[in-house]
C-alpha cells in the first residue's frame, strides 16, 4: 500500500468502511510490531503494547490530519504508547564483565584490540551488549538511544515521534551518552 | 573524537547491523478486537439529531395537552355547577325560614 492509498483508506475508514479499517490494520501491524519489539526487547507484555497501539490508532483516525504519511503518525502513537508504559521503569545497576556472555565479552575484547569496524560475526554479541549497557539508563533515555543510534533517526525525527522539543532531545541524548560512556568505561577497566 | 566515543560508535554500528528477529503475524483475535474497538468508538458518538428530539418532545406535549383538555374542562365546569346549586339551595332554605 502506498502513502496515497493509505490516505484514501483512512478516508474510507472514517466514512464507516470496515474493510478499509481491516486494510489499515494489516498495513500498519508489521510497522507497530517492529517499533514495539525494537524499543522493548526481551520484555514481557509486548502483545498488549501492540494491541494498545493498534486500537489507539484505529479509534483515533479522526485525529489524523493527513499532513504527514500515515505510518509516521502510527509511529508517533506507538512510541508514545511505549513511553507511557515504560515511564516508571527504573534503571538497572551497572553491568560487570562477569555478567556478560561469551559473545559479549568477545565484543569487548575486539573493541579494545582492533580499531576498525567489528566483524559481522560479532553483530549479535554487540546487539546484546548494547542492550545490557542501555539497561542502566532511564527508560525514556533508553528509547531515545535506540531511536538515535540503532534506528539512525535524527533529532528532528525523534522530536516529532516523541513530542519532545529538539532541545529536550539534545539534552537527554547528551546525558544518556555520558552515562553510557561511564558504564562502558567500567567494563573496559575490568577487561584483562 | 575520544577513543571511548569511537568504541561506542563502533559498538552501536555493529549492533544496528544485527539480524532482526522475524516479526510475528497478528495475534489470534487481535483483528477482531481492533474492529470491535473501532465499532464501539463510532457507536459512542451521539447518533440522534437534537432537532428531531426537541420536535418530538414538543409534539408529545401538545398531544398530551389536547388529550387531557376535555377531562380538565369537564371537571372544572361540573365543580362550578355543583357549587352554584349548593349556594342556591342554601339561599332558598334561608329564605323559606
Amino acid at each position: 500500500m502506498t502513502a496515497d492509498e493509505a490516505a484514501a483508506c483512512v478516508a474510507r475508514a472514517r466514512g464507516g468502511d470496515e474493510k478499509a479499517v481491516l486494510d489499515l490494520f494489516h498495513y500498519m501491524h508489521p510497522h507497530v510490531v517492529k517499533l514495539v519489539y525494537s524499543n522493548r526487547p526481551g520484555k514481557e507484555g509486548l502483545e498488549d503494547l501492540i494491541q494498545q497501539s493498534c486500537i489507539k490508532v484505529i479509534t483515533n483516525l479522526h485525529k489524523y490530519s493527513g499532513r504527514a504519511p500515515f505510518l509516521h503518525w502510527v509511529s508517533r502513537v506507538t512510541i508514545n504508547t511505549c513511553l507511557n508504559q515504560i515511564r516508571h521503569e527504573k534503571a538497572r545497576p551497572e553491568v560487570r564483565l562477569a555478567d556478560l556472555s561469551e559473545d559479549e565479552a568477545h565484543v569487548i575484547e575486539s573493541l579494545a584490540v582492533s580499531p576498525g569496524a567489528l566483524d559481522t560475526a560479532d553483530q549479535v554479541g554487540a546487539s546484546e551488549l548494547v542492550e545490557k549497557l542501555l539497561q542502566g539508563l532511564r527508560a525514556p533515555d533508553r528509547l531515545l538511544m535506540r531511536l538515535m543510534y540503532l534506528e539512525g533517526r535524527n533529532v528532528e525525527e525523534i522530536s516529532k515521534l516523541t513530542g519532545w522539543s529538539r532541545a529536550v532531545v539534545k539534552v537527554r541524548a547528551f546525558r544518556a551518552r555520558g552515562l553510557l560512556r561511564k558504564r562502558y568505561q567500567l567494563l573496559m577497566k575490568e577487561t584483562p | 573524537m575520544k577513543p571511548l566515543d569511537r568504541d561506542l560508535e563502533r559498538l552501536f554500528s555493529a549492533a544496528s547491523g544485527a539480524p532482526q528477529p522475524a516479526l510475528p503475524s497478528p495475534a489470534f483475535g487481535l483483528e477482531t478486537r481492533v474492529l470491535a474497538a473501532w465499532r464501539s468508538s463510532r457507536g459512542g458518538a451521539p447518533q440522534w439529531d437534537m432537532g428531531v428530539l426537541v420536535r418530538g418532545l414538543a409534539l408529545a406535549g401538545v398531544l398530551m395537552a389536547v388529550s387531557i383538555w376535555p377531562a380538565v374542562s369537564q371537571s372544572a365546569s361540573s365543580d362550578t355547577d355543583s357549587s352554584l346549586q349548593l349556594t342556591d339551595s342554601t339561599v332558598q332554605t334561608y329564605l323559606s325560614q
